[in-house]
C-alpha cells in the first residue's frame, strides 16, 4: 500500500433489508487527486460514501483513510475527511459564520485558528458579506455553498462530496465547481459523485462509473473512452482536397477512417488532440483550403450508455 | 466531555431563540399554579412565614381518651399550625367543614373512650371540606398518629348521603379505608402532619416537574430532529464519540430544566409567598428531580424513530406521571394509588420538599437519594439505547 493513497476502499458492500445498495466496490484516492462517482439515482453512491466517511457501517470490505482504517467509531479518520451531505446538513436557525464555528470545534480546532480559518472559507465559498444572517434567509445555492464550506472547514485530507450542485442556479453551480478546482489543485484530494457527466468530467482525474451497487469501469476520461473503443471525430470542412490527401490522411496512426462527403471530410480517430495538427499538416502540404474544424468527443454519457445499456439520467 | 459542552451550548443557544421553551419552562406552570392555588388552595391561610391549617372539634366524647386528643390538638396548635375551633356536636363541625368555615373538623363520638379502653373498635370522624383536600390529609394523618382509627369524609361522600345512595355508615367505611387501624392507643409523634407543603409551592413544585418532562423530552426530540433535518450525518462524520451527542443533548436539558425549576422558585416565593424551605435542600432535590425526569425522558424517547413518535410517547409518560404523582390532585397517603405513585419522579419530589420543610434537610435526603437512583437507572438505559440508535 503506497502511503501517497488517501483512501483506499476494498471490496464495500452494503445491503438494507432486500437491498444491496452496495456490493463490492473498490476504488483509490491519491493524494491531490480528484475521483468522480458517476452514476444514475440509487447507483449507490451516497451509500458508498457514507461507509467511506464512517457514517454508515459497512457490511462487507474495509476502508483506509491514509493507512488507518475507518469505522463508524473511529476519531482519527473521521478528522481527516471532510463531508459534503449531498442533503443540506446546516442550522437553519444560525448564521453562517455560527454554523461553521460550531462544527469547527467539532473538529477541535483552535480557537485563534477557527476564527481565522472561517473568515478565510466564508470568502472562499463567498459567503463573507452574508456570514451574518441567518441561513435560513440565504438563497438555494448559497445554502449549498455553507454546506460545502463547512466540509472544507478543518483542512481535511480528503474533502467528499455528495451531488453538491444538485438543485443550484448555473451560476452558483460554476462557483461550486471552481472552488473544487481550486481546492483541488491546493492539493486536497477529492471525492465528488455525481450524476451530471460534464462535472465529471470536468473536475476529476479519474471517474468510477457506478451503477445497481457496482463500479462497471474506472478510469480518465480517455481510459474509459477507449475501453468500450469509442472514438473521436474530426469534421474538417475544406475544399480542393486531392485523393492523393486522402491516402495520406489514411496512413496517418491512430486513423480508423476518413470519409469524405460534399465539402466536407468526417475522420474517425482514437485522439483528436494528437491528429488534428497532423491531419491539418497533410491538407496544407496537398494546398486544400479548410473553412473549419470541428471535434466530436465521445463522452461519458456516451460509455455510460454502452457499459449499462441506459441513460445517465432517467 | 468537551465535545458534550460544544453540543450542548449549541443546543442551548439553538433552544434559546424557539419562544417554546419559556412558555414550556416558565410561563405555563407559573400561571397554572396560579390558577390552582386560588381555585384549590383555601382551607389554608398563610399567618407570616408559617402555615395554618384551619380545622374544627367536637369532642362528644367526654372521656380520657377525647380530652388527650384534644391536648394533642392544642400543643399542634400552639406551634402555629392549627387553628382550632371548638363545636358542641357532630353536627355543628359537620355542617362548619361542609361549607368550607374550616378545612376539616375532628368528631370524636360518645363512647369512644369506652370503647377504647373496652378493647372495640373506635374511630374518630374527620370530616373535611372538598375544597381544601391538604387541610383534610393533615387532620387525617394527625388522627392516624394518635392511633386510632380514623375516617375521612368530604363533601362528596355528603353529596351521596344526601341523595341517598349510601347510609351514613357505608359512605364513611366507603371514604375511610385510609384510616381503618387497630384500636391500640398510641399517641405518636405528629411530624407527619407536617409533610405537607404550602400549597403555592405544592402546587408550583407539581407543575414544574410536570414542564419538566416536556424540556427533558427536547434531549431526544431534538436528536431526531437533527437526523430528519440532516445535521446528525454531520455530527456522526465528525471525529467524536456517538456518546458525546447523547452527553451533550442531555446537559442541555439538564441546565434549561435547571433553570426553569430555579426561576419558578424564585418567582413563586417573591410574588405568590410559596415557602419552600432550606434552599439547600430545595436545590439538592431540584437537581436529583432534573436528573430523574431527564434520564427517564432520555429512556422513553429512546425508542421512538421519529421527533413526533418520541413527543408522544414522552408526552403520553409525562400526563401519567404527573397524574399519578399529584400534579394535578394530592396525592392520597395510604392505598394502592399512594404506593403506585412512589413509581413517580414528581411524588418524590413533592414528598421530599414536604419533609424538608417539616424535618429540614436530613429528613429530605431519602427523597434526593430516591430521585438520584431513578436518574442513575433509567439514564443508564436510556444512554445505551439512545447511543445504539443513534444512526443515519
Ligand atoms: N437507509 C436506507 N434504507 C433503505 N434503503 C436505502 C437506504 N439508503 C439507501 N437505500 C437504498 O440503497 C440504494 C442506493 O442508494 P444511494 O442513496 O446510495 O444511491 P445514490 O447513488 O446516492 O442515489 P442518488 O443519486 O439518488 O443520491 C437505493 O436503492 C436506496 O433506495
Ligand atoms: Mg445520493
Amino acid at each position: 500500500m503506497s502511503n501517497a493513497r488517501v483512501l483506499e476502499a476494498t471490496a464495500l458492500k452494503k445491503s438494507f433489508g432486500d437491498i444491496h445498495a452496495v456490493r463490492g466496490v473498490t476504488f483509490h484516492i491519491e493524494v491531490g487527486e480528484t475521483y468522480g462517482l458517476l452514476g444514475p439515482n440509487g447507483a449507490g453512491k451516497t451509500t458508498s460514501i457514507s461507509m467511506v466517511s464512517g457514517l454508515l457501517q459497512r457490511d462487507g470490505g474495509e476502508v483506509l483513510l491514509d493507512g488507518e482504517s475507518m469505522t463508524t467509531r473511529s476519531l482519527g479518520p473521521k478528522q481527516n475527511v471532510g463531508l459534503v451531505p449531498q442533503d443540506l446538513a446546516i442550522y437553519p436557525d444560525l448564521t453562517a459564520r455560527e454554523n461553521l464555528r460550531f462544527f469547527g470545534q467539532l473538529y477541535s480546532m483552535p480557537k485563534a485558528e477557527l476564527t481565522k480559518r472561517v473568515d478565510e472559507v466564508l470568502e472562499v465559498v463567498g459567503l463573507a458579506d452574508r456570514a451574518d444572517d441567518r441561513s435560513s434567509e440565504y438563497s438555494g445555492g448559497m445554502k449549498r455553498r455553507l454546506n460545502i464550506g463547512i466540509g472544507l472547514l478543518h483542512r481535511p485530507k480528503l474533502l467528499v462530496l455528495d451531488e453538491p450542485t444538485v438543485g443550484v442556479d448555473p451560476q452558483s453551480r460554476n462557483a461550486i465547481l471552481e472552488s473544487v478546482e481550486h481546492l483541488s489543485s491546493e492539493g486536497m484530494a477529492v471525492l465528488y459523485t455525481t450524476h451530471y457527466m460534464e462535472e465529471a468530467e470536468r473536475l476529476c482525474n479519474r471517474v468510477g462509473i457506478i451503477d445497481q451497487g457496482e463500479i462497471k469501469a474506472e478510469g480518465t476520461r480517455r481510459q474509459l473512452v477507449e475501453l468500450v473503443g469509442q472514438q473521436d471525430l474530426i469534421r474538417i470542412s475544406a475544399t480542393g482536397v486531392p485523393d492523393a490527401a486522402l491516402e495520406d490522411l489514411r496512413r496517418l496512426g491512430g486513423v480508423d477512417s476518413v470519409s469524405p462527403a460534399d465539402g466536407t471530410l468526417e475522420l474517425l480517430v482514437s485522439d483528436a488532440g494528437a491528429l488534428l495538427p497532423e491531419a491539418m499538416r497533410v491538407l496544407g502540404s496537398h494546398q486544400a483550403s479548410v473553412s473549419a474544424v470541428s471535434v466530436q468527443e465521445p463522452d461519458l454519457e456516451a460509455v455510460f450508455l454502452h457499459l449499462t445499456g441506459k441513460a445517465l439520467r432517467d | 466531555m468537551r465535545h458534550a459542552w460544544t453540543i450542548a451550548k449549541n443546543d442551548l443557544s439553538l433552544r434559546a431563540r424557539d419562544r417554546s421553551i419559556y412558555i414550556i419552562g416558565l410561563v405555563a406552570p407559573l400561571a397554572l399554579a396560579f390558577i390552582f392555588n386560588a381555585v384549590f388552595g383555601g382551607g389554608i391561610s398563610d399567618v407570616g412565614e408559617t402555615i395554618t391549617f384551619e380545622v374544627g372539634i367536637a369532642n362528644v366524647d367526654q372521656g380520657p381518651i377525647g380530652a388527650a386528643f384534644e391536648d394533642v390538638i392544642d400543643s399542634i396548635a400552639s406551634d402555629g399550625l392549627l387553628e382550632v375551633t371548638t363545636f358542641d356536636s357532630a353536627q355543628a363541625a359537620r355542617s362548619a367543614a361542609d361549607d368550607g368555615t374550616v378545612g376539616a373538623a375532628f368528631i370524636l363520638p360518645e363512647g369512644l373512650s369506652d370503647a377504647v379502653l373496652g378493647g372495640a373498635d373506635a374511630t374518630i370522624e374527620v370530616v373535611g371540606n372538598v375544597d381544601a383536600p391538604t387541610t383534610t390529609q393533615v387532620a387525617s394523618s394527625i388522627s392516624e398518629q394518635f392511633g386510632i382509627g380514623v375516617r375521612t369524609a368530604n363533601l362528596s361522600v355528603a353529596t351521596a348521603m344526601a341523595s341517598g345512595a349510601l347510609s351514613p355508615e357505608e359512605a364513611f367505611a366507603a371514604a375511610g379505608e385510609a384510616g381503618t387501624a387497630d384500636p391500640a392507643i398510641e399517641v405518636g409523634s405528629v411530624e407527619a402532619a407536617s409533610r405537607q407543603l404550602d400549597s403555592a409551592a405544592y402546587f408550583v413544585a407539581g407543575l414544574s416537574i410536570f414542564f419538566l418532562f416536556f424540556i427533558a423530552g427536547m434531549s431526544i426530540t431534538s436528536m431526531l430532529e437533527e437526523r430528519r433535518e440532516g445535521t446528525l450525518s454531520r455530527l456522526l462524520a465528525a471525529p467524536i464519540k456517538r456518546q458525546s451527542i447523547v452527553a451533550g443533548k442531555s446537559l442541555a436539558s439538564i441546565l434549561i430544566g435547571l433553570a426553569s425549576m430555579t426561576v419558578l422558585v424564585i418567582v413563586s416565593s417573591l410574588i405568590m409567598g410559596a415557602d419552600w424551605g432550606p434552599p439547600v435542600g430545595v436545590a439538592m432535590l431540584i437537581v436529583g428531580a432534573v436528573l430523574a425526569v431527564t434520564a427517564l425522558m432520555i429512556a422513553v424517547g429512546s425508542f421512538a424513530k421519529t421527533p413526533e413518535q418520541a413527543g408522544n410517547l414522552q408526552s403520553i409518560v409525562a400526563v401519567t406521571l404527573g397524574m399519578l404523582g399529584g400534579t394535578f390532585v394530592p396525592i392520597a397517603q395510604e392505598g394502592f394509588l399512594a404506593k403506585l405513585s412512589l413509581i413517580t419522579p414528581n411524588a418524590w419530589f413533592i414528598r421530599g420538599l414536604g419533609d424538608l420543610t417539616g424535618g429540614g434537610i436530613s429528613a429530605a435526603l431519602p427523597a434526593v437519594f430516591v430521585l438520584l437512583a431513578i436518574a442513575l437507572v433509567a439514564g443508564s438505559i436510556g444512554l445505551i439505547i439512545a447511543g445504539r440508535s443513534l444512526r443515519l
